[in-house]
């Protein structure tokens, strides 16, 4: 935990100061996966802010300290949930463009060490926010959570209040969907 | 895992790797803060103007009930007979009610001859 649970009890009492020192101390975390959760830079701070004021008007419900941080990443998934529901993203990812997006790679590999660093990040961004269209929104932010943020099953049991198994299925052929799509694209060594 | 997706496996997961280090957390702009604050403000004042109209609607609705409420409970004269009505309609035309429903005798005769 980033911050005690005294701090969340203060703000739980209506302490501005407490509230503060939790947005702070995990804003950055929030932004990333935010960052990395909807992949529309503009709109980042955005969801982030909703993340926060949700949490602001929900902070009383919460009991235990050991929760505070599964039920952030919750309501944190919750505002990417809405967001992409609300943007259609998927809609831009289309499969067709991940050849393309592929072989570009693959001419970024082939060019200049030092040039290519920024713009191979911005590829390896598209390329697995393509990658990631292939599967619902749900599986994609499952997904990302899991390979990406670094959840551990447990972890992600007490964000989704679902039993282990099943969020083994349900991970399993979101990665197996996601691995055809790879598979089909042509096999591109990504990163390099 | 099927044995034939281990080197796709292999890749995905590199990818993945890959995708969180061209993706790392990020600082928030300076008006971070001063616009989350603004927003919930907003929302305080939103929740606060809902809760003060809803609780107008209940005080006016719990008035109007106590009102009906007093008012049905007043004896009031009512077209309601606690009677039959042949009882209604016997002691409308009792004896000494005159009849007013039967034939009128017209006497055009000068009473002063």
């Amino acid at each position: 935990m980033l911050v005690d649970f005294e701090v969340i009890k203060r703000a739980q009492g209506g302490d501005a100061l407490a509230f503060n020192e939790i947005v702070l101390a995990y804003r950055k975390r929030i932004l990333g996966t935010i960052t990395r959760l909807i992949a529309r830079q503009e709109d980042v701070e955005d969801v982030a802010q909703e993340v926060f004021l949700r949490l602001y008007f929900s902070l009383d419900q919460l009991r235990t300290a050991e929760v505070f941080e599964p039920w952030l990443y919750r309501l944190t998934v919750n505002a990417a949930y809405d967001y992409l529901r609300k943007q259609r993203r998927r809609q831009e990812y289309r499969m067709s463009d991940l050849s393309e997006q592929q072989v570009l790679m693959a001419d970024a590999a082939a060019g200049g060490k030092v040039e290519h660093d920024e713009q191979q990040q911005k590829k390896v961004r598209e390329a697995v926010d393509s990658l990631l269209g292939s599967v619902s929104e749900a599986d994609r932010i499952l997904l990302m959570l899991k390979e990406v943020e670094g959840l551990s099953l447990k972890e992600l049991e007490k964000i989704y209040k679902v039993n282990e198994n099943a969020l083994k299925v349900r991970l399993f052929r979101a990665r197996q969907r996601v691995l055809r799509a790879f598979g089909a694209s042509g096999k591109q060594e990504v990163t390099g | 895992m099927y044995p034939t997706h281990r080197s796709d496996d292999e890749r995905l997961d590199a990818l993945f790797r890959a995708y969180r280090t061209a993706c790392p957390d990020r600082d928030p702009s300076t008006n971070f803060m001063p616009e989350l604050w603004q927003r919930i403000e907003a929302r305080q004042t939103f929740t606060f103007s809902f809760r003060r109209m809803a609780n107008a609607f209940v005080t006016a609705g719990l008035a109007l009930t106590v009102m009906l409420g007093v008012y049905m409970a007043l004896p009031q004269k009512s077209s309601y007979y606690p009677v039959s009505y042949l009882q209604a309609l016997a002691d409308t035309n009792s004896p000494e009610t005159p009849d007013i429903v039967g034939p009128v005798g017209l006497d055009f005769t000068d009473p002063g001859r």
